[in-house]
């Protein structure tokens, strides 16, 4: 088959601003004609990137819906986009603004207007890890023997992801940003966000509102906050030895710092370090915060540690680009399912880990499929259809009798524990979703539907949107990763599993 | 509403109860079933590193990881080591044994497969004389005449072709998995046999006697050292005499580490049935 | 034309030169697939015999496969030079094998006299010739070739890297292509054999290749091995191909099993020329080996061994960069054992080189043939004498794609090593400055392939 190309879009809604962008991704077969049919995006192309607009809002926090559906479709205008050209798309809702009211509108009015997206939140997680694929940091690590960190840095948080060799291996985030202390421009403090409070403190700085800052004393602080940064970055600070750092981690630290080779800095602060540095109050104060001093601060910083600044690709349009072009990935095309029930949007992952000594020893295999439907059940709507994937990974290789085996136990524990159900959703890492949903669908009868994928990697507690196929074979799916094993998702984000959204 | 706290509470509340469910399973050691030789010529699990001070260790693992071509291997002056060229005659020798080796009868019993032969002789034969390869014997025509449901809409044919050892690891995990497919569309399979000693075109002979719509020849492939039990299965629509390579659908390369044997059978069912739609094969059907 | 002889107490009457050029064959199971080779020994030394006082003009006079009916034929004779064949047309086989062994005859004039010879008097004298003179016979030709760098200077072994990964995987094939450099191989091309033929994969794989050989300053040049229509699509869409790669066979029927033509090929040569990215002037890399005709039923009734020859003549038109046969890839069924794999390639090897091509073997076997890789240790050190210009680099001469195994990037430093072989100049000076070779000798460094991460 030729490879054909599908138009995709992302739109990033911050609270300050946002963003979108038109991309071109080329399904390709990456599989020999004598093997079982595989799809890839084999290359993906920007085509177009608007003007970056302030998000309309309704009061502090509240988007206007009716404005940005205005600035959107004027830009699929000038992007040369109309409704049906759109096979898939990424809604990157982050800051303040990613609350549950505020998402489900907006997916409500996209879906309703522009076709079907397949994603409509983000976590600090995604976030950091679509705008390090934005800013270049996974492709640069290609080339590299130690690891590529992007920072992406906005108005209110630093996320930063981590890349090795190609793959991320970690994302972190940090209460730094340019909009934390407002100010105007003869030095006078307009606000202190109460997130950067705590580090702050522990600093020994004491800022209040309506108090007065030099030039000098302010640079002194942005030092300072990318000093604790970096140290961390570096693994030179230990949070559990440093309250500085504790108080400047939002949510959970890295498992293991890894060693970087480079660092890369995107987002509005990435975009500041290549203008010219303000050298007073006034020209600090621009946009009446200290953004432009901190992207200064932090690009002198960078030169006392021992990995290499280097640009990045993309600096404000980083996470936009991450989601419009680096969100999707294709499952496997030998599957079970039936099209006309998708798309699907955020089912939860349960995951269960196939071992041979399971295999070797049914009744405990039988118990372990019980077990996890019950926690389902417990966890889930049990009467949504489907009301969760069901993840198996483990064994690459499956031979028939024991996929017959894994059939029949979870049919039996499905039954029993989501009788109401007519779907079960099972994903699996390797590739016999097209065997094990034709064993499925033979225990479960016809009155039911079994969607059986494949060649997707998820893990406990993710989110998993699937897509209409594309070309009849090609399931477009999102993982939305909230973890690196250790790490869940903090900052606001509104409820996966909200219904109106499915 | 902090909704984070919800989805935190969610996905500890899963770990926990998969953590606790995985300590509790049993502890006996893992024992491998897959096989039973002594010589385990190749390991895939296994990177060892043997070149002694590579500029970047960890690239050199990333290297080996990334192929199973045999590199990283380092060297005795000019000379592999001797573990890795024993290793080399290892596979080889597994390749040679399969050429020359026969399929399990009792695997045959079990699947219910019956056995003819072409007229291939012996092995020096069949691999001198391809064409021999291709013609049943008259006992065996008689024997398919009298055993086969005639015009069949799917023929599923076994041979051990070149690897008798390809058949005996793959058979039992493809054969039920296409019978299970070509049952879930709703299609009938004609009385399926065995054909020692057949080669590809064999299939042609078969269409002439029994005039299936679709065949399916599941064949032993030539070995390869990276694997001796590869299997192929070759599909066509209407074989007959005269029937191109170029109308045959092919299904190479199909054991546990490359086209997955259970997956196959249950794409191979998908291929008769896009076969059967289109009443065509190999590259008249677009996949 | 004298088409009988007695030989040990029987009379052998001949049909046409078509049965004494299959009969003096050595034996090769192909040929008796085929349904044309000698009974037994006393036959085939009777053809031996007969053909032996045939004379040149005999054969031109004789076509196996007439010009009038296909396109080969006409490339081969269209490139005999008259005057040339004037002055031997009256030599007999015998004669033509003598000149060619004889100790005044050098490079020079057998270059000379190449210009007078078909592909079927190539073949003629090839089946006259016992391995040891298809050895030294070729040792005296002399063919280098430029494309980025010049390979086949006497004294000179070069190697093909083939980093062939079964799924295409552009990291694995890096992996086996460092591993190929790290033991110096490589001047000869890098030439990877892709799984899927499409224009998209053979365009990433020729970038892959070129951006490994930038990023090193590496002095040789890059091929991939798909069909000539998918490189040409690639080409056309930007691929940076320094050479383009096609399988010949050695009848126009034959060729049109590959899906292939002269004038494809015209064209072909054409885009290579203006949008190609080596240097020139030779941009071609063609494969060839014995059997291809018969497995297409494209072989007149003609043995392998001419049809082989008829492969050189017209690979010769478009004065490729290096020609290699793949000499035991296609089976049992045309080379059935070592003796049979190891005598063709001395054959496919002075062949070429007497149409004056730059020959390279690929020494190998399928595993349903009756051979192992010390049957190739042995042909790769016949041809190492011979001078053939380079042989096939897999590493540990296992190929995951192909399944099939060849030589080693070991085997081609224990050559160079043993037979007192160096690699290509420019190469060398490039290993020399890599610190992977030292004085003609590998340096401690040699098989690590992380330096080139």
């Amino acid at each position: 088959m030729d490879p054909s190309w599908i138009t995709s879009t992302g739109i990033d809604i911050g609270t300050s601003t946002t963003k979108m962008i038109v991309s071109r991704l080329k399904l390709a077969r990456t599989s020999s004609a004598l093997s079982l049919p595989r799809y890839e995006i084999a290359e993906r192309q920007l085509l177009y990137a608007s003007a970056i607009y302030n998000t309309p809002l309704k009061g502090d926090d509240e988007i206007d819906a009716v404005r940005l559906w205005d600035i959107v479709s004027d830009e699929f205008g000038k992007a040369g986009i109309s409704k049906g050209d759109l096979k898939t798309g990424a809604v990157i809702i982050t800051g303040e603004t990613a609350t549950k009211a505020n998402a489900g509108k907006i997916v409500h009015l996209l879906a309703d207007r522009s076709g079907d997206f397949v994603v409509a939140t983000a976590g600090a997680d995604l976030e950091a890890l679509l705008a390090g694929k934005g800013a270049g940091a996974d492709r640069r690590s290609n080339g590299t023997k130690g690891a590529v960190a992007n920072i992406d840095i906005g108005g209110g948080t630093a996320n930063a992801a981590i890349f090795q060799r190609g793959k991320p291996i970690g994302t972190v985030t940090f209460r730094v940003g340019g909009r934390l202390i407002r100010i105007d421009g003869n030095g006078t403090i307009l606000q202190v966000s109460s997130s950067l409070r705590p580090w702050l403190e522990a600093s020994g700085y004491r800022l209040e509102e309506g108090m007065s800052i030099t030039y000098v004393d302010l640079k002194k602080i942005c030092q300072s906050l990318c000093r604790t940064m970096l140290d961390y970055m570096s693994g030179i600070a230990i949070p559990s030895k440093d309250e500085t750092v504790r108080a400047l981690l939002l949510g959970k630290p890295l498992l293991e710092v890894p060693r970087l080779e480079e660092c890369m800095v995107s987002g509005g602060i990435g975009r500041l370090m290549n203008e010219r540095a303000p050298l007073t109050l006034s020209e600090t104060a621009i946009h009446n915060d200290i953004g432009p001093l901190l992207a200064h601060a932090l690009k002198e910083a960078l030169a006392n540690y021992p990995f290499r600044w280097v640009k990045a690709d993309e600096t404000v349009r980083a996470t936009v680009i991450g989601a419009g072009t680096q969100s999707m990935i294709i499952s496997g095309a030998t599957v079970h399912l039936d099209p006309k029930l998708l798309p699907l949007r955020n089912l939860p992952v349960l995951k269960l880990e196939i071992t041979q000594n399971l295999l070797d020893h049914p009744v405990n295999l039988e118990d372990f499929f019980a077990e996890t439907m019950r926690s389902g059940a417990n966890l889930y709507d049990t009467e949504a259809s489907p009301p969760f994937a069901l993840a198996l990974s483990g064994m690459p290789i499956l031979g028939y009798s024991s996929l017959q085996l894994i059939s029949e136990y979870i049919v039996l524990s499905f039954s029993r524990y989501f009788p109401e159900c007519g779907v079960i959703a099972v994903i699996c890492e390797s590739d016999f979703a097209q065997a094990l949903g034709q064993a499925l669908q033979r225990r479960i009868g016809p009155r039911k539907k079994v969607i059986c994928i494949d060649q997707v990697r998820v893990e406990h507690g993710d989110y998993i949107d699937m897509g209409e196929p594309i070309s009849g074979i090609m399931i477009p799916v999102v993982v939305k990763t909230l973890a690196f094993q250790s790490r869940v998702e903090v900052t606001g984000s509104f409820e996966p599993d909200d219904e109106g959204t499915r | 509403m902090n909704s984070s706290i919800q989805l935190e509470l969610f996905v500890n509340r899963v770990m926990e109860e998969l953590e606790k469910k995985l300590s509790e399973s049993p502890r006996e050691p893992m024992i491998d079933h897959s096989s039973t030789e002594t010589v385990h010529a190749s390991d895939p699990d296994v990177v060892t590193v043997k070149v002694p001070q590579p500029k970047w260790k960890e690239g050199l693992t990333e290297l080996i990881e990334s192929t199973p071509a045999r590199i990283g291997v380092w060297r005795t002056g000019t000379r592999p080591l001797t573990k890795e060229m024993l290793k080399f005659r290892c596979d080889h020798a597994a390749a040679i044994d399969s050429i020359y080796g026969e399929v399990n009868a009792n695997l045959l019993d079990r699947l219910g497969l019956f056995a003819v032969e072409t007229r291939y002789g012996n092995t020096e034969n069949y691999l001198k004389r391809p064409d021999m390869g291709r013609i049943v014997t008259e006992a065996g025509v008689a024997t398919l005449r009298q055993a086969c449901k005639p015009k069949p809409q799917v023929q599923i044919v076994v041979s051990d072709g070149l690897s008798a050892n390809a058949i005996d690891s793959n058979l039992s995990d493809v054969y039920p998995s296409l019978l299970d497919s070509v049952d879930a569309y709703g299609l009938t399979a004609g009385t399926p046999f065995f054909v020692k000693g057949g080669r590809v075109a064999v299939m042609d002979h078969i269409g002439e006697l029994l005039e299936p719509e679709v065949l399916v020849l599941l064949i032993g492939e030539r070995p390869g050292l990276v694997s001796s039990k590869s299997m192929s299965a070759y599909m066509c629509y209407r074989p007959r005499n005269g029937t191109v390579e170029s109308d045959r659908t092919v299904i190479s390369n199909i054991h546990p580490g490359g086209t997955p044997p259970v997956e196959a059978g249950a794409y191979i069912g998908t291929l008769v049935l896009k076969m059967l739609e289109r009443k065509a094969s190999g590259i008249h059907l677009d996949v | 034309m004298n088409l009988t002889t007695r030989v040990l107490g029987k009379t052998y009457q001949f049909l046409n030169l078509k049965e004494v050029m299959a009969k003096a064959n050595e034996e090769k199971s192909g040929d008796q697939l085929a349904g044309i080779a000698a009974e037994d020994a006393k036959e085939r030394m009777a053809a031996k015999l007969i053909l032996s006082d045939l004379t040149l003009a005999d054969i031109r006079d004789h076509p196996l496969l007439p010009p009038e009916t296909d396109e080969v034929s006409r490339v081969i004779e269209d490139a005999v030079n008259e005057k040339i064949f004037t002055e031997i047309r009256n030599w007999s086989i015998a004669e033509l094998r003598e000149y060619i062994l004889g100790q005044q005859t050098g490079n020079d004039q057998i270059r000379r006299i190449s210009r007078g010879l078909t592909s079927e008097m190539v073949a003629a004298v090839t089946k006259l010739m016992s391995n040891l003179d298809l050895v030294q016979a070729a040792s005296k030709i002399e063919v280098t070739t430029h494309c980025n760098i010049t390979i086949g200077q006497r004294g000179v072994l070069s190697g093909r890297a083939q980093p062939n990964h079964p799924t295409d995987s552009i990291p694995g094939m890096k992996a086996a292509l460092y591993e190929a450099l790290s033991y110096g191989i490589g001047d000869a091309v890098i030439g990877i054999n892709p799984v899927i033929d499409s224009a998209d994969s053979v365009k990433n794989i020729l970038l892959a290749t070129k951006e490994v050989m930038e990023k090193w300053n590496i002095p040789t040049q890059n091929c991939v091995l798909a069909h000539i229509k998918t490189q040409m699509k690639a080409i056309r869409q930007g691929a940076p191909a320094d050479m383009v790669f096609q399988s010949l066979a050695g009848t126009e029927a034959g060729n049109k099993a590959f899906g292939i033509d002269v004038a494809l090929l015209d064209e072909a040569n054409d885009l290579v020329r203006r949008e190609g990215t080596g240097t020139g002037p030779n941009l071609w890399y063609f494969e060839t080996g014995q059997g291809s005709e018969l497995s297409a039923e494209a072989h007149h009734g003609i043995d392998q061994v001419t049809l082989e020859a008829r492969c050189y003549g017209l690979a010769r038109k478009y004065k490729p960069f290096i020609v290699n046969t793949v000499v035991g890839f296609i089976g049992p069924e045309y080379l059935y054992d070592s003796k049979q794999v190891i005598r063709a390639g001395l054959e496919d090897h002075f062949m070429g080189k007497l149409q004056q091509l730059p020959m390279g073997v690929d020494v190998c076997y399928t595993n349903h043939m009756k051979a192992d890789q010390n049957d190739m240790d042995n042909l790769a050190v016949l041809l190492s004498a011979a001078g053939v210009n380079y042989l096939i680099g897999v590493a540990m001469a296992d190929d995951c794609m192909l399944n099939y195994q060849s030589t080693s990037y070991h085997d081609i430093a224990t050559l160079r090593e043993t037979m007192r072989l160096r690699p290509a100049t420019e190469f060398e000076i490039w290993l020399n400055r890599m610190g992977i070779m030292e004085n003609g000798r590998l340096t401690p460094m040699a098989g690590d392939p992380t330096m080139f991460m």
